[in-house]
């Protein structure tokens, strides 16, 4: 990076936010994709800490003028590369802009785009409400949590990210500052922009702060494992549970072998210890009545559906220790992963996908562990490391999967998005008129091609 | 041991979510609304550690819970868990016990129960973090008693093995019936099933006030009156937050050394 630049930089954001060198950059690098999947960063990177959005606005500005690239980071905790500096240019990370405030009256938070999930976790707590979704690692910063469209645990009853997200500010590319939407219900003033920006990855806009959606408290929970001797009753119990009127805030999907080792990681017991097939339900009500009555209904359903003896866990220890193994499922999995993959169906197909995976699995011969929100299709499938595979195996196994997706009506991402590491499989699986629109799109926003370029579009 | 297994008797309390729980630091009192309600998390070690006893020796589980009516709903918990019986210790003349009332009140209620080999409690609650009225109970009933205890090793008929941790680990072998308050790291209570949550919902859970208790011992010793302590006041901590301060210029190194000698971090 040239000097005069990153002088330029500093008298924008000040000394100490300009960082450059090796070692102070490291951690600015990369994301949480699986290691073989992960992009090399590029080793000419200064990494810029704004702390405003004026500050953003400007530090664009003067890419646009010497045509350097942006990559907006958040919390790091992407898994298709989609934060990772592969040319040389700016890692714009927005850490030090993390205020939020909530406003009770209309339950909107205020967020600016560095706050974590889990500070907004906390601000929706303390101010006596909650955010319902757990996209995972709260680590996570709001602005990729918009960018990327977060879904997670906790999106079938009130939807994914985009469903939370009443209005955001933005950094175009151009260095313009936009307001998008705001505290409002009701806004039907022309194309919606800020839902294009919400899942455009970074390349659209930089998000600096956006108004999110926060839901009064539940008076009653309950976490329920319920164990299936054969995974095809399990996945089909989801619609069944679904038509009893029961709507859960999670339905997941898991199998005890790897639940079991992943709570063994953690130095912690899963408390199910039959069925090879589980599901957990999180089920949230506004009173303990209601709590029970659906707690009844699905006692009442898992009798006819033969399923095994269902456990429940009321205490808040007891459904966080539940919540946190099946999240750390994935860290179990990690030191031996190829890649982890989001392949998405229609909730109904989640059934055939399996099917299908278990048969590749054995064509293949290798072992695919599965699992994944079953309330909304939403299947994890992981790819592992296999003695004597080249990178080739590796693809047309993962290809195959997609193409089967696809087939059932799905989508290759329902979660993760495109980043880097799918630019070649979207060219395949989507639509030739949707990519040339897309393509068009980022030309407006971006002519320059400056922010997050390399990423989402081949 | 009776010729009918075990008879144990687990002692319960319902407390605030310590977690959640906001303290109102004026008054030093503890604002219960802000938190929902929940059986003392260490007091699950001591209902699984019966229900294991059980299993494992038969015999019956009876929990006692002293507290307002609310805390039927730790009760039901306890017996969705694995317990017979169990019974609520409620009234006005109970409430505002310190330690040594409320162990009155829990050790009358136990001989009231008739007979028993092994009562249970958990080391200490979250909420008053005092440790002191599962050894009380045993002292009024005048029972040996070891407190956390993290393994219990043999029971036969009248004695049973433990060992106890208190930074160092002891074997203690005491005669039944005694008394045992568990810690964490003796087992991991499990789960109750659906099935039986929904079952207890439908359970009597009997009620017992101070008349019902005063055969066994004078209604006065109960309550705020029956106690010797009186809480005066209440300290919250502040909470000291991670900061970061950068220094420059020439005498950036005489500052820091500055505030790390005023932190107590380096000697004067």
């Amino acid at each position: 990076m040239r000097e005069e630049i990153l002088s330029e930089l500093r008298s924008i954001v000040g000394e100490d936010w300009v960082v450059t060198g090796e070692d102070r950059i490291q951690g600015y690098l990369y994301d949480e994709t699986p290691p073989p999947m992960l992009p090399k960063a590029s080793e000419d990177v200064v990494v810029v800490k704004p702390g405003n959005t004026r500050e953003v606005s400007e530090i664009i500005k003067l890419a646009n003028r010497y045509k350097i690239p942006v990559f907006p980071r958040g919390g790091g905790t992407g898994l298709v590369g989609a934060c990772v500096p592969t040319l040389s240019g700016i890692v714009l990370s927005l850490e030090r802009m993390n205020k939020i405030v909530v406003d009770k009256e209309n339950l909107i938070a205020e967020a600016e785009a560095g706050a974590t999930l889990a500070d907004l976790i906390k601000a929706a707590e303390d101010a006596g409400l909650f955010f319902p979704l757990h996209p995972g690692d709260e680590g996570a910063q709001i602005g990729g949590l918009l960018a990327c469209n977060a879904g997670g645990v906790r999106a079938i009853k009130t939807g994914v990210m985009r469903n939370y997200v009443k209005g955001m500010e933005v950094v175009l590319p151009t260095g313009e500052i936009l307001t998008l939407g705001g505290k409002l219900v009701k806004n039907n003033a022309g194309y919606d922009l800020m839902h294009l920006i919400i899942g455009s990855e970074g390349t659209l806009g930089v998000i600096t702060k956006a108004w999110i959606r926060l839901q009064p408290k539940s008076a009653a929970s309950a976490t329920i494992v319920v164990p299936f001797k054969d995974r095809e009753t399990a996945l089909k119990a989801v619609p069944a549970i679904f038509h009893e009127g029961i709507i859960p805030l999670a339905i997941e999907y898991m199998e005890r072998d790897l639940i079991e080792k992943t709570a063994q990681q953690l130095g912690l017991t899963w408390p199910c210890k039959e069925g090879d097939h589980q599901l957990m339900l999180i089920l949230t009500e506004t009173s303990e009545a209601a709590l029970y009555d659906a707690c009844e209904k699905l006692m009442n359903l898992c009798e006819r559906l033969g399923s095994l003896e269902p456990l429940l866990a009321e205490s808040r220890e007891e459904q966080e220790t539940i919540l946190k193994i099946r999240s750390e499922i994935y860290s179990a999995l990690r030191s031996n992963l190829i890649d982890i993959l989001d392949t998405t169906v229609p909730p109904a197909q989640l059934v055939e996908l399996i099917k299908a995976t278990e048969e590749l699995g054995k064509k293949y011969n290798t072992y695919l562990p599965v699992f994944g929100h079953a309330g909304d299709g939403n299947l994890h499938i992981h790819i592992m490391k296999e003695e004597g595979w080249t990178q080739e195996e590796y693809d047309r196994l993962r290809d195959e999967i997609y193409k089967k997706a696809v087939e059932l009506g799905g989508t290759i991402t329902g979660e993760h998005g495109i980043g880097y590491t799918r630019k070649k499989s979207i060219q395949k699986y989507l639509d030739k008129k949707a990519l040339e629109l897309m393509k068009a799109i980022k030309q407006v926003f971006d002519p320059n091609n400056i922010l997050n370029p390399d990423k989402i579009l081949p | 041991m009776s010729g009918k297994g075990l008879r144990i008797v687990v002692l319960i309390k319902q407390v605030p979510d310590i977690e959640k729980v906001r303290f109102d630091v004026e008054t030093g009192r503890i604002d219960r609304s802000s938190a929902p309600a929940e059986t003392n998390p260490f007091d699950l070690h001591a209902l699984e550690a019966a229900v294991q006893l059980k299993e494992k020796l038969g015999g019956s589980i009876t929990v006692i819970s002293m507290g307002p009516r609310q805390a039927e709903s730790s009760l039901r918990d306890a017996l969705a868990r694995g317990a017979d019986r169990a019974i609520l210790l409620t009234d006005k003349r109970l409430a505002g016990a310190d330690t040594i009332a409320t162990s009155r009140a829990l050790a009358a209620a136990i001989r009231k129960l008739g007979g028993f080999d092994l009562i249970l409690c958990g080391e200490k609650t979250v909420d008053g973090d005092t440790g002191q009225v599962g050894p009380e109970v045993a002292e009024v009933l005048d029972i040996p008693h070891v407190a956390y205890v993290c393994e219990i090793r043999e029971v036969t008929d009248d004695k049973i093995t433990v060992v106890s941790d208190m930074g160092d680990k002891y074997l203690y072998e005491v005669k039944l019936p005694a008394l045992l308050t568990v810690t964490r790291e003796l087992n991991t209570p499990r789960l109750p099933t659906l099935r039986d949550v929904l079952k207890a919902r439908k359970k009597q859970i009997e009620i017992w006030d101070a008349d019902a208790l005063a055969q066994y011992e004078d209604p006065d010793r109960f309550g705020i009156k029956g106690s010797k302590t009186i809480v005066m006041k209440v300290v919250i901590p502040g909470v000291e937050h991670r900061k970061g301060i950068i220094f420059r210029g020439e005498d950036a190194a005489e500052k820091l050394l500055e505030v790390l000698k005023e932190g107590g971090f380096v000697k004067p």
